[in-house]
């Protein structure tokens, strides 16, 4: 049954792209993946497939496929640094002027562990990933927080 | 040796670790926190943990620092098994 929904599926995929007109190559390096799926078919389907290759004989201009992928910039040591320190002038508890890179979190900004846990936590959604509690609690500078993030993420500079 | 060369105000072994069993329930529980779907849920519960947790943190007493992290453990468990009801 599996096989002749497949069938099916390639006959529909062949009239659209028949329609569409597209050049030589798009059915071409359409086909030879489902190509491969078909190997498990029965020899009727197999027949009908030949035969609407030979139909779908397309004259005009080959479309050159081109596979994209969807990714965020490319993170710089920079561009950490500057994401990092956005997060904490968001954060209520720090007032944006007395921060810097170097200011410790409960030496010079007064905060308390409960408040880093929360920074961390804030770092943690911006970057995307998880942070082991172990090393969390050891980060208490934003200086260390991006080394630490360009150290997972594997930004070198 | 027999010296110790911890300053006065460092915290016993069952103290330290208290702490950190405790950083890490309130970590725990931000974390369920992130799942829940409703921003205003999501902030409420956060502002929630927070003051409670702020309110009793020069606690003292080891048995009532006890008690609340008991209560808190609670707490988590409810909000998991709740999200999990939720199918979260």
């Amino acid at each position: 049954m599996a096989s002749r929904a497949l069938a099916h599926c390639m006959r529909s995929v062949a009239r659209a792209s028949a329609r569409l007109n597209h050049g030589n190559m798009l059915t071409r390096s359409a086909c030879a993946p489902l190509a491969s799926n078909q190997r498990a078919l029965s020899a009727v389907s197999r027949g009908q497939r030949t035969r609407w290759i030979d139909l779908v004989r397309i004259s005009g201009p080959s479309v050159h496929l081109c596979r994209r992928y969807g990714d965020l910039p490319p993170l710089t040591l920079e561009n950490i640094q500057d994401r990092v320190m956005y997060v904490l002038k968001l954060y209520d508890k720090i007032s944006p002027d007395k921060l810097q890179t170097s200011s410790h979190f409960m030496k010079d900004l007064g905060l308390d562990s409960l408040d880093q846990v929360e920074i961390i936590m804030a770092m943690e959604d911006e970057f995307g990933f998880e942070i082991p509690d172990a090393e969390a609690e050891k980060l208490m500078t934003p200086e260390e927080i991006v080394k630490y993030i360009a150290d997972k993420k594997d930004v070198y500079e | 040796m027999a010296v110790s060369r911890l300053p006065a105000a460092a915290l016993s072994l069952k103290q330290f670790l208290q702490r950190q069993k405790v950083l890490g329930l309130y970590r725990d529980l931000l974390r369920n926190i992130r799942k829940i779907p409703q921003e205003s849920d999501r902030r409420y519960l956060r502002d929630w943990a927070r003051e409670e947790f702020k309110r009793n943190k020069s606690e003292t007493d080891q048995d009532v620092v006890r008690m609340m992290v008991t209560q808190a453990q609670n707490h988590l468990e409810d909000l998991r098994k709740s999200l999990a009801l939720a199918g979260c």
